[in-house]
């Protein structure tokens, strides 16, 4: 049983040429550039329609009304890395505005009491999420189903229609600015900062990894349990965020407000390049899908057109992202072999 | 010098299935020690203990003296005992240096996983061991299976293991790299490090190996020092018998009428221009040097590659843009693939369901199916090819390599197609079933099959194949048949341009 013992040289790695290189390189990096080019192209149309768009007043706007989408599709980021889903951020949204607005008082120690209890809340129902999803072997889209259903009732019970109040102070929140950056903007630069910290540590790397391929990351020696309690319970964490961050804006708790944004976070995450099997993508594709998200709101507001139609152009953007995505990996994928 | 690796009277049983009996195996530092058997004599079982991925039942294990008994693979790697099974453990979406450090990631004071430094180490083991050449910032799921392979030797090789595991590690890597992994473990061996190298290819043994251990039905049969025994009476060991020819009679049963022709077939750059007959009755064999068109020749065939040129099926003229056109009942094509484990098999589902998966229709009856006559299709089958299931409703991941084979051939049979594509059917599989799947081939074509055969081992298209047609380059170098039928002309062939330029 002879095996063939040399081959010629023809196939011997050598680089790209150059064109070929920055073709792929290009395509490589598809995902991410889409919504990029999109944004321009919102931005571009939107800055003709009104003045004063290209402005830091503008950016200042634009990351107060998106920074509860982007918290919340940050815990979603890290879930669909994960290759799960998590639709209980909407119950988790919900309870959290509600307990804020019930239990914070006049400010002070009860109010940051009450805001860490939260954030450990969301921590404890993810981390709940997890288990169960690991343990029971149940799928994340209908463990996190019943625990949005679970948690938005619970929120109902607290505080059956919207109201409650909150301190001033906290209110004051987005008010506040340094360096002519209001607050969310720092707010977004931190979360930004913990992204690009988080995805380099060993359970940022192994979260992508078992979204990639659960069976080598197992085979590696990831434990599948530490991870879903990893992932799950960041994103209730970020729902969390997202729900204390919302009653700075609204001033109010409503028991109703958070399923608003679970599709949205989704989406935002998948226009950024996020892909739904799982591994690949980053926050900062995210952040842009959202932020593409709010100019089509401003825009529909600006036309003064119908508000419906701001979740038809939203759809329409989601379907021409996955699409581009898709083509750009199918080309790839002919580049190389 | 003592063995640094003593393993006695090692057992494991799975519910009332003995996978390992008796398995013994002393091996010393600084040798290659092949570990051969038949798929199902326990090897896997065996290493996978050694590997910390299952616990045996009783048994000692000594590693350099000390009493070896981890619960897990991290725990045997500690010890220094480091496996590359043919299962990857792999991350498509990591780059090549992340996976090689994937868990044992260098950190920076931050915590975070230092990319500068994982890149610089990969470089360097890439450096030490002569590597074929692969960019450790790539992302894997670029990288060709030969090449996600070597990576997974190298996940191995970062952790400066005292004990490498090799299992079947050459059978997804093209001739080079085989080359490369051969010396690779001689030079390990000569640093110090024992290789335990579990092969179905006896020449490779034979090359590297210091001594080898024999498993036959999960007890160690014999043990021999290399230079001092022969294939034959390995292989009688290894089968408990003498071996009956590996090979069948091969009559000529062709007949004149064409199966399958190719005219000026082409495939983007891979294959050019390609013109080729398949007789009823012939084993038509396809050979070449890795990469040169024999994949995208079977790919186009079956539809799962898109082609020019004209294709006749029994005369016909008929495009295959898709496997649905090709597998189309009696006058249809089917494919043995590749890559069984991935695109021949569903291993979560049972023998029966593998079979009838693609023949529904067979035993279906006003829109419902009929469960008696889908159980005789099944049981002739397995009969037929004598498959080695507990039941029908066994889950196909659970069989051995070889069953798995059969599974994948009543598959194709049950289609009724006549005409058959068989790429490396008998890759990874043990010299009984080898031998088994021959003389089926051989009887098909008897019974008026027309059967495409691609293999990389050369000697079975030498023995087993009617004509083989030779590729380089994706055109067609040679056909050659009777004497001209040999190793030494087909690597000519695949070699040399014997053709006026």
């Amino acid at each position: 049983m002879t095996m063939i013992a040399s081959e010629p040289g023809e196939h011997a790695a050598r680089p790209p040429s150059a064109p070929a290189r920055w073709r792929g390189w290009l395509l490589d990096r598809a995902s991410l550039l889409i919504p990029c080019l999109m944004l321009l192209a919102l931005l571009a149309v939107y800055g003709s329609m009104r003045e004063g768009v290209f402005t830091l007043d503008e950016l200042n706007l634009d990351t107060a009304a998106a920074m509860t989408l982007m918290l919340a599709a940050t815990g979603q980021t890290i879930v669909l890395l994960r290759g799960g889903i998590d639709l209980s951020i909407g119950g988790m949204i919900s309870l959290g505005t509600v307990i804020a607005a019930t239990q914070f008082g006049d400010g002070g120690a009860t109010t940051l009491l009450w805001s860490v209890l939260i954030v450990l809340l969301g921590a404890v129902v993810g981390m709940l999420n997890g288990a169960l999803i690991t343990v029971l072997r149940l799928q994340p889209f209908l463990v996190t189903l019943a625990t949005w259903s679970i948690l938005a009732g619970t929120a109902l019970i607290i505080l059956p229609i919207d109201g409650g109040s909150l301190p001033s102070g906290w209110m004051a929140f987005g008010s506040g600015s340094w360096l002519g950056l209001a607050s969310p903007v720092w707010l977004l630069i931190l979360l930004l900062a913990f992204w690009f910290w988080f995805k380099r540590t060993r359970t940022g790397i192994a979260i992508k990894a078992t979204g990639s391929n659960e069976r080598s990351a197992f085979l590696s020696g990831v434990s599948p349990l530490a991870i879903n309690l990893w992932t799950y319970g960041l994103s209730g964490v970020f729902a969390a965020l997202a729900a204390l961050y919302l009653t700075t804006q609204t001033g109010a708790g409503s028991p109703t407000i958070g399923k608003d944004y679970i599709l949205p976070s989704v989406a935002a995450a998948v226009i950024g390049g996020i892909s739904l099997f799982g591994g690949r993508g980053g926050l900062v594709g995210t952040i842009i899908g959202a932020y593409i998200l709010t100019i089509i709101g401003n825009l529909v507001f600006v036309l003064s057109i119908s508000s419906y139609w701001q979740p038809i152009a939203s759809g329409v953007i989601l379907l021409i992202a996955v699409l581009a995505s898709s083509l750009a990996e199918k080309s790839s994928r002919r580049n190389l072999s | 010098m003592p063995d640094f690796l003593e393993a006695l009277s090692v057992a494991k049983r799975y519910g009332g299935i003995v996978a390992l009996s008796d398995a013994t195996l002393k091996a010393r530092s600084g040798e290659v020690h092949a570990l051969l058997g038949e798929n199902g004599a326990g090897k896997s079982t065996f290493i996978q203990i050694l590997a910390g991925a299952v616990r045996a039942d009783s048994g000692s294990i000594t590693l350099g003296g000390e009493r070896f008994a981890v619960r897990n693979p991290e725990e045997a790697q500690r010890l220094g005992v480091a496996a590359v099974f043919q299962e990857l453990s792999l991350i498509p979406d990591l780059t090549v240096a992340e996976n090689i450090f994937f868990r044992r990631e260098p950190l920076s004071p931050l915590r975070t996983a230092r990319a500068g430094a994982m890149r610089e180490a990969t470089a360097e083991l890439f450096a030490r061991y002569r590597f074929p050449a692969i960019r450790p910032d790539q992302e894997l799921r670029r990288l060709t299976l030969a090449e996600r392979q070597v990576v997974e030797i190298a996940k191995a090789l970062a952790r400066d293991p005292r004990v490498l595991i090799l299992d079947e590690a050459t059978s997804a890597l093209a001739p080079r790299e085989t080359e490369w992994l051969l010396g690779l473990s001689r030079d390990l061996a000569a640093e110090g490090k024992l290789v335990i190298y579990i092969s179905h290819r006896l020449g490779e043994v034979r090359r590297i190996a210091d001594r080898v251990t024999v498993f036959r039905n999960g007890a160690t049969v014999a043990a021999y020092d290399t230079a001092s025994v022969d294939d034959d009476t390995i292989i009688a060991d290894m089968l408990g018998r003498q071996m009956e020819r590996l090979y069948p009679e091969r009559r000529n049963t062709t007949t004149g009428r064409i199966a399958l022709s190719v005219k000026g077939l082409s495939v983007e750059n891979r294959l050019a221009d390609l013109d080729l007959d398949l007789r009823e009755g012939e084993v038509l064999g396809v050979a070449g040097l890795q990469g040169h068109g024999q994949r995208e020749l079977f790919q186009a065939l079956f539809g799962a590659a898109r082609a020019s040129g004209a294709i006749e099926v029994w005369g016909k003229p008929r495009t295959i843009r898709s496997p649905r056109d090709a597998l189309s009942g009696r006058d249809g094509l089917a494919l043995v693939p590749e890559d069984r484990r991935n695109h021949g098999l569903l291993l979560a589902k049972s023998v029966r369901e593998n079979l009838t998966l693609s023949v529904v229709k067979r035993f279906t009856r006003f829109g419902l199916t009929d469960p008696k006559r889908e159980a005789k299709l099944v049981d002739d089958m397995i009969a037929q090819l004598r498959i080695k299931a507990g039941s029908p409703e066994q889950a196909a991941g659970t069989l051995s390599g070889g069953n798995q084979q059969k599974v994948i051939f009543g598959k194709m049979l049950l289609t009724d197609a006549r005409i058959l594509l068989l790429y490396d059917p008998t890759r990874g599989i043990d010299v009984g079933t080898k031998g088994e799947i021959f003389t089926l081939m051989r009887d098909l074509a008897a019974r008026g099959y027309a059967i495409l055969f691609y293999s990389s081992d050369l000697a079975e298209l030498v023995h087993v194949a009617d004509r083989v047609a030779v590729l380089r380059y994706g055109r067609l170098a040679a056909i050659l048949e009777g004497a001209e039928n040999s190793e030494h002309q087909i690597l000519r062939a695949a070699m040399i341009d014997t053709r006026a330029a």
